[in-house]
């Protein structure tokens, strides 16, 4: 861990997809960091490169220029072994559609992560309950994805994504297939998160959402257009 | 979660499409299984067949045994023979064409096989005859004779019974004496064939069943060796240049180049294509079963999971589907054996005791390792699929999706 704290140093980083049309630029020349506990929302126009940012910052789609250092260590230097152990050990996802596995109960999805960072059976079924408590879904912690409503699963995904304790966690959309109630208490739950010490990424069309970040980034045509502070 | 109970839990998720896939699975490894069984089957139940009486040369004056031509000089040759080092026993057989007559009904036309009781065996004991006694005791004078089940049950006559047969030793067409023997046992006659009828006796019960015109030529001269069977028919061709010896794997061999070759190709083209078909199908439900969870296998890469992870989740999953079909196969297979082997046996000229499907470890063996192979190669496309995913694509197809 760098001693300042900081997570993600990303310098002038671009993405650009070879399309059959020519190619597209979805990330402009970013420049970016994030520290610790961070609270940082990521807005823009549909299109604008929010999710493919996400995605660089999640070590899951390289960067076509520029670098990206994660705890200083160059993302694109790291063999994909690493990097998927980068991803496990460190960051969170937390996706619109949750993607829960459908056949295994909620507490399984949770303990999936754990398992595959090998902690013992005992040990990662504790994690998991513990989790689920911190998510409200201790009760449910046998229930299938098809027996949760969508702000549940939701919350379950969360708790996944916190299974291995992650320094960063990145959420594409999370309040996407929610309602506004149900997605208020996801927001609600993702501040309890970032207050705990997890730095916190969120790419949104939300406005509420968006607004609890203390970091806003405007984002249009692959750039940050402006970032407001809070 | 291991990658195994991980790969279980995917094909209890998808029920109706693993059942499809271990049943497919299954009834291919069954036909599989039995293609490898009748392979090598006609080969080892014939090596068998004539490993069982305990004669390991056959002399004879054809390329194979059983080909009409005749030795010449039979008994003064299987003398000769019984005298060579490597000998322990010799035994003539000369074989005849009878019309067993019956008080109603058609006669039975029936072969009659006699055999000499000459020995080279220090104790001057009796050789034992090529057949088996099923009920009563062999048949030793010249008038008595063993029977097989066909004869006894369409005549109805048991050890103790007579029969009244007229034999034909020399021509077909020559005036068949008629002649009254005792039955003095039932016995099964390992090459005679599902449409044939058999006795057997001594050499001397054929003569006199022949009218004495049984001359000196015989169809065969069993031999039995002190060791080497190779060395004893050496010796045999040695003194006796113009008739064939050949060992019992000789005349596997020679039969192999024959007859057999056709069913070793015939099973090797099936196992091709029951192999091929294997592979298909495994491939087919595996990368649907891929293409459907790609969203999930994405959103697994991005929490972390290694591309070797999930490329062992296919794999297990393939083994799986593989394992439970190929387990399930094998008492498929034996059933399917069982009954195609009943089938095939009903072709005429086949030894009743000859099998053409028999269990082998080899086959089991060979049966494992190209379902192992089946598990992998059908996993290939579908470990590739999700070897080669890319993340963020696949997560922003399925939100647009």
């Amino acid at each position: 861990m760098s001693a300042n704290g900081l997570i993600i140093d990303a310098k002038n980083v671009s993405r650009v997809f070879s399309m059959p049309a020519g190619p597209v630029t979805a990330v402009r020349d970013v420049t970016l960091q994030i520290s610790n506990g961070d609270h940082i929302a990521v807005r823009g126009p549909s299109g604008c490169g929010k999710s493919t940012l996400l995605h660089m910052l999640g070590c899951v789609e390289p960067q076509t220029s520029g670098t990206l250092l994660f705890d200083g260590q160059d993302v694109s230097r790291l063999s994909d072994a690493r990097r998927s152990l980068l991803r496990l050990k460190q960051i969170g996802f937390v996706f619109q559609r949750f993607f829960l596995l459908p056949m295994l109960t909620a507490q399984e999805n949770v303990e999936l992560p754990l398992s595959e960072a090998g902690v013992p059976r005992q040990a990662r079924q504790k994690r998991a309950i513990e989790l689920l408590e911190y998510v409200g879904l201790a009760a449910r912690a046998d229930h299938r994805p098809s027996q949760l409503s969508g702000g549940e699963m939701q919350r379950v995904a969360i708790a996944r994504a916190l299974a291995n304790g992650p320094r960063l966690l990145l959420a594409d959309e999370p309040t996407g297939e929610l309602d506004e109630a149900t997605g208020a208490q996801i927001a609600a739950l993702l501040d309890r998160v970032n207050q705990a010490g997890t730095a916190l990424v969120i790419v949104t069309h939300d406005p509420a959402l968006a607004d609890r970040a203390a970091r806003v980034l405007m984002m249009r045509d692959g750039q940050i257009e402006s970032e407001r502070t809070r | 979660m291991n990658a195994i109970g991980f790969a279980w839990r995917s094909l209890v998720r998808q029920p109706a499409r693993a059942t499809l896939g271990i049943l497919g699975v299954a009834a291919v490894g069954a036909l599989l299984f039995d293609m490898l069984l009748l392979s090598r089957g006609l080969i080892v139940s014939m090596q068998d067949l004539l490993d069982r009486g305990g004669w390991d040369v056959r002399v004879s004056a054809g390329e194979l045994p059983g080909s009409g031509l005749r030795i010449s000089g039979a008994i003064e040759t299987a003398e000769a023979i019984s005298t060579l080092p490597s000998v322990q026993a010799a035994l003539v057989v000369r074989t005849a064409t009878t019309q067993i007559d019956r008080a109603s009904g058609r006669p039975i036309r029936a072969s009659f096989q006699g055999v000499t009781t000459r020995s080279a065996d220090p104790a001057g004991s009796r050789l034992r005859a090529p057949w088996t006694i099923l009920r009563g005791r062999d048949a030793e004078g010249r008038n008595e004779v063993v029977i097989d089940e066909k004869i006894a049950s369409e005549s109805r006559i048991e050890p103790g019974g007579e029969i009244t047969l007229r034999a034909s030793c020399i021509a077909d067409l020559e005036a068949l004496p008629a002649t009254r023997l005792r039955v003095v046992g039932v016995a099964e006659f390992p090459f005679q064939t599902t449409n044939e009828s058999t006795i057997g006796g001594t050499f001397d019960a054929l003569e006199a069943a022949c009218g004495g015109n049984v001359g000196t030529e015989a169809d065969l001269i069993l031999v039995t060796s002190k060791g080497d069977a190779d060395v004893t028919a050496e010796a045999v061709r040695t003194l006796r240049p113009e008739i064939r010896a050949a060992t019992n794997t000789e005349v596997v061999g020679r039969l192999q180049q024959t007859g057999f070759t056709y069913f070793r190709q015939i099973s090797s083209v099936l196992t091709t294509v029951t192999v091929s078909f294997a592979v298909l199908l495994i491939t087919v439900l595996l990368t649907v079963s891929v293409n459907q969870r790609l969203g999930e296998i994405a959103a697994l890469r991005a929490l972390g999971f290694s591309r070797s992870r999930v490329v062992k989740d296919v794999l297990s999953e393939s083994a799986l589907i593989v394992g439970t079909g190929g387990l399930l196969s094998l008492p498929l297979g034996l059933l399917l054996a069982s009954g195609l082997d009943r089938i095939l046996k009903g072709m005429p000229g086949i030894p009743v005791a000859l099998h053409f499907f028999v269990f082998e470890t080899e086959a089991l063996a060979i049966h494992i390792a190209l379902l192992v192979a089946t598990a992998i190669i059908a996993a290939l496309y579908p470990m590739h699929v999700v070897s080669t995913l890319p993340i963020a694509a696949t997560l922003r197809d399925e939100v647009i999706g």
